[in-house]
């Protein structure tokens, strides 16, 4: 890991925990559909899916516990709710299959414009990660596109239902940009490459290019803001102790 | 959304043949793209995948053209017998005649 000073080591930290809790929680959430989505290839697609999140996230948390000096596992499954820094997008369960479609194609197509700024990180690792994870993440974003153009498209009231979620979690997907206390240690270094505001921008102009056609809404209504990574809600909560369960129930234990 | 069976075929290695891996249901082509990538492609086992419609695929299971009721070993390799033709060959090329429990194995069933 390069080294940093104090300061930049803890932007560093705190841009590698967004990350990593991002992928994490939504992993978690979309493992709920596991034996129940709408049908069996999709229930093993979907599966496989957020078993590629989870892998992102593991990746992100031993880069932070390698920057800092602590231990992955503990970092994913010994924190407080309140200490994750997930974007409130991933504060809700999986509810129905138009409600994960709307929110894994505005966290994908979110995720790509990060993951392809950070992949011109000036920091080695960060960048040679995302250039990996780009490759995996590209599928990602071609699956949930393909079920949104299928949603818009269905008959039987998909459409309306998928308009309905869109609505609901534009304002809280624009989290995922919800501006860092080190951002500008981050940018001025080249960590990041660019500023989290021009990526929301460029972020909303790809998902508005794909969702205006169909006849879906882009419009968005203020978000929680710079607070969207700091709300907690009952759901994450629950999900939280279905995470940690294992790791609560004998502390210390090794695998 | 009507589901069509889609037949996939994968290959393991540049240059293998492209076998049968199983089938996948699903609505559409793109989708069906995906999920052959799931089941047949996602622990990194194939380096190509041919997904097939499975009305695209002729089927030939006629006994009468597959399973004729006639002897057809004449059409067999093994048919012809080269034993004699063979030991006559080396016979004229001075080579030692090839004795049973030699070494070399002698090829019967070579056409």
């Amino acid at each position: 890991m390069t080294t940093y000073d104090d300061a930049t080591r803890a932007a560093v930290a705190e841009l590698l925990l967004t990350l990593a809790d991002d992928e994490f929680i939504l992993g978690f959430w979309d493992s709920e559909w596991t034996g129940i989505a709408p049908m069996l290839e999709e229930d093993v697609a979907t599966s496989s899916i957020a078993q590629d999140e989870i892998g992102h996230a593991k990746a992100w948390y031993e880069m932070l516990a390698a920057l800092t000096g602590d231990n992955p596992d503990r970092i994913a499954f010994g924190r407080p709710p309140e200490d994750y820094r997930h974007a409130a997008l991933m504060n809700h369960p999986r509810t129905d299959w138009a409600f994960t479609v709307a929110r894994r194609f505005l966290y994908e197509t979110a995720d790509s414009v990060r993951l392809e700024a950070l992949s011109r990180s000036s920091d080695p690792e960060i960048g040679g990660l995302a250039v990996k994870m780009r490759r995996e993440e590209t599928y990602h974003l071609l699956h949930w596109s393909a079920w949104v153009r299928r949603l818009a498209e269905g008959g039987a009231g998909t459409h309306e239902r998928l308009r309905a979620a869109l609505e609901r979690l534009w304002p809280e997907a624009e989290s995922i940009f919800a501006p860092l206390d080190g951002e500008a240690v981050l940018v001025e270094k080249g960590i990041l490459p660019e500023s989290l505001s021009l990526l929301r921008d460029r972020w909303v102009e790809r998902a508005r290019a794909e969702l205006e056609p169909l006849g879906l809404p882009t419009t968005t209504t203020p978000g929680p803001g710079s607070a969207g990574r700091l709300e907690r809600t009952d759901d994450f909560r629950w999900l939280w102790g279905e995470f940690t369960m294992v790791t609560r129930s004998e502390a210390g234990a090794t695998w | 959304m009507p589901d069509l069976v889609w037949e996939v075929f994968r290959q393991e290695a540049e240059g293998d043949p492209l076998v049968h891996g199983g089938s996948v249901r699903a609505p559409d082509e793109e989708l069906a793209m995906h999920y052959a990538r799931e089941f047949y492609g996602r622990r990194q086992e194939s380096i190509r995948l041919w997904v097939v419609p499975r009305e695209a695929i002729v089927e030939l299971d006629d006994p009468d053209l597959l399973q004729p009721p006639f002897d057809r070993s004449f059409k067999r390799p093994s048919g012809y017998l080269i034993k004699h033709k063979l030991e006559a060959a080396r016979q004229r090329a001075g080579a030692p005649a090839i004795v049973a429990g030699s070494a070399i194995p002698e090829p019967e069933d070579v056409g």
